[in-house]
């Protein structure tokens, strides 16, 4: 069995435009590895390809070019969604569904017998809170009532792998410490949590490891621990050889990796500079040199706002 | 098994929210009430009397059966033209709804291929339609049958044509609702096509009229490729009064042009980005 739940490949997604024939690049070569039992953010300014990217997963799009694997499996296979359990953003349910009505549906198209579904519905609805709930038309629910309803959807089939896109939408804070809670007992029984959201410091509670997404590109990817370690200066180095990656991760706090290059946090200056020494001489290029903070915001705007300026300044150039 | 009668009666579930089931089971029962109240007049009454009173000579028999026979076909033909027109504008939405974004990504996140999501769809708009038509055949079949004695089982083939040529048209709408995501479009192709049978039907007077050689070889292309409505209605007329079939073409190369739409409809779906 694979130790990756999620493994994309060169993933791109081009859309032509029929009548101009202008192409869109939603995602450009994404190449990224989840690993069984972690929980993931994928974090990205509107528009970066996130939701692309999700629905590629799900083979809602068929990719261009690159392939996705879920547990090592192709996601073309549909057999390959059988352990995925999915919240899209924007869900609409058929209003014509009560609650019950709605989980025994999806759970059918799971693969769950009817007689797991009886049993499993209440005890479901309960853990989301709308035990009350479940012989009421969907039509009736607000909108936080209809983003747990949609959870406990996507957890009907004890899925392996769990790709929520923004799940606190519109869910009150009570709510949303109830979905946290959620989660945080799948994670412990070993479930993969993959998370699409714009919040970012739902994420940094939550989430282990992330992948900063801009414009179709993979920007920077992580652990959330390393990636927020204190205060000092980020270090990325295009494409380093092995023996200098081992060099310099030996004097880093922190390493993270994105596109084949490397990221390295140092504490001081001195180690700065020392690093900045060791990598000319073994003519290896720095891409770029940032003072860090220690959120997982300011991590995000310098690797989207760091984006931006490089291709101001490319324009510029051009 | 499981999973394709959840599809199905996920589609019941929509016929019924949107009211198509039961518009369908109303009509269907009025025109019972209708026959169930025709039968009760005098005039109905004092004709069956007559029969019971004097015996069931020959004659009389036989003016009875082709009175049914003549209730059974028109019947039959409301059936196949309105009730059948009916169902398709009713359930033109069917298709496009399951297609409206944040429904889709959910179907498609399932271990369900889109073959089986789109066949399944189709299965259950047939369904609903089958039930009503059923519902109303059989009900007029037993009315009739009961006053008069009179069992004619031809006219419950107009259970099957009809069925069959709403599961053609049906076709067309899933074709185009999967292309346009759009009820009224999916209708506009429907009707349309629906509509040209009984002018291409007429391909032997064509045959005489049309001048070149190419414009009479399209004629009958057409004729021969898209579903035959008219020609099926009418044969369906014919069989009902107990009167021989000439030829199933019309029955098989609809189904022939069925198997071909529905077959791009689900080329196209598996190849569509949502």
């Amino acid at each position: 069995m694979s130790q990756y739940a999620i493994q994309t490949e060169e993933l791109s997604k081009v859309f032509y435009h029929r009548w101009s024939g202008r192409e869109v690049r939603a995602v450009d070569g994404i190449s990224l590895t989840v690993r069984r039992g972690t929980t993931f953010g994928l974090l990205g300014p509107n528009g970066a390809g996130k939701t692309t990217f999700v629905k590629m997963l799900l083979s809602a799009t068929h990719p261009t070019a690159g392939r996705a694997r879920i547990f090592g499996r192709d996601v073309s296979d549909p057999e390959a969604r059988g352990p995925v359990g999915y919240l899209p953003e924007n869900h609409r349910f058929p209003t014509y569904f009560t609650g019950e009505g709605m989980l025994d549906f999806y759970a059918a198209l799971s693969g769950v017998s009817a007689a797991r579904r009886r049993q499993l519905i209440p005890e479901l609805l309960e853990s989301v809170g709308l035990d009350r709930w479940g012989g009421v038309r969907l039509g009736k629910y607000s909108k936080g009532m209809l983003q747990r309803v949609g959870l406990a959807q996507a957890l009907i089939h004890a899925p392996e792998l769990l790709i929520l896109d923004e799940p606190s939408d519109g869910v009150d804070p009570v709510g949303r410490r109830q979905i946290r809670d959620i989660l945080q007992q799948l994670e412990s029984r070993g479930t993969t949590i993959f998370i699409n959201s714009h919040l970012l410091v739902e994420v940094e509670l939550f989430c282990r490891e992330v992948a900063i997404i801009n414009r179709g590109r993979l920007a920077l990817t992580g652990e959330v621990r390393q990636l927020t370690a204190g205060k000092g200066y980020r270090l990325a180095a295009v494409s380093p050889a092995d023996a200098l990656r081992e060099e310099l991760t030996r004097r880093a706090q922190s390493v993270a990796g994105f596109n084949g290059s490397a990221e390295f946090l140092f504490a001081t200056r001195e180690d700065l500079n020392a690093a900045i020494d060791i990598i000319r001489q073994s003519g290896c290029e720095v891409e770029s040199v940032t003072p860090t903070t220690n959120t997982l915001e300011d991590v995000f705007m310098q690797t989207v706002g760091a984006a931006a300026n490089a291709k101001a300044g490319q324009e510029g150039k051009a | 098994m499981n999973i394709t009668l959840a599809l199905i009666l996920d589609t019941f579930r929509e016929a019924m929210a949107r009211k198509i089931f039961w518009g369908l089971f109303a009509i269907s029962t009025l025109m019972i009430l209708f026959f169930l109240f025709v039968m009760k007049i005098d005039i109905v009454e004092g004709a069956m009397a007559t029969i019971t009173l004097f015996g069931n000579t020959g004659r009389r028999q036989q003016n009875i059966e082709e009175i049914i026979r003549g209730v059974h076909g028109a019947v039959a033909a409301f059936l196949y033209t309105w009730g059948m027109f009916l169902a398709v504008f009713a359930s033109s939405g069917l298709v496009p709804s399951i297609l409206e974004p944040g429904r889709i990504e959910l179907l498609l996140s399932k271990p369900v291929s889109r073959r089986h999501i789109l066949l399944g769809r189709f299965a259950g708009n047939v369904l609903v339609v089958a039930m009503n038509t059923s519902y109303l055949v059989l009900g007029v079949w037993i009315i009739f049958g009961a006053k008069t004695g009179i069992w004619n089982p031809a006219f419950l083939f107009s259970i099957v044509s009809t069925v069959f040529m709403f599961a053609v048209l049906l076709s067309i709408v899933v074709l185009a609702g999967v292309l346009w995501e759009s009820a009224a479009v999916s209708t506009m192709a429907t009707v349309a096509i629906a509509l040209m049978s009984p002018i291409l039907a007429q391909n032997k007077l064509a045959e005489r009229l049309l001048s070149s050689q190419w414009t009479r070889d399209l004629w009958n292309a057409l004729y021969y490729a898209l579903p035959k409505v008219y020609d099926a209605g009418r044969m369906t007329f014919e069989i009902v009064q107990n009167r021989p079939a000439d030829s199933w073409m019309p029955f098989w190369s609809s189904a022939a042009f069925c198997g071909a739409i529905l077959l791009a409809g689900v080329t196209i779906f598996e190849k569509r980005d949502f």
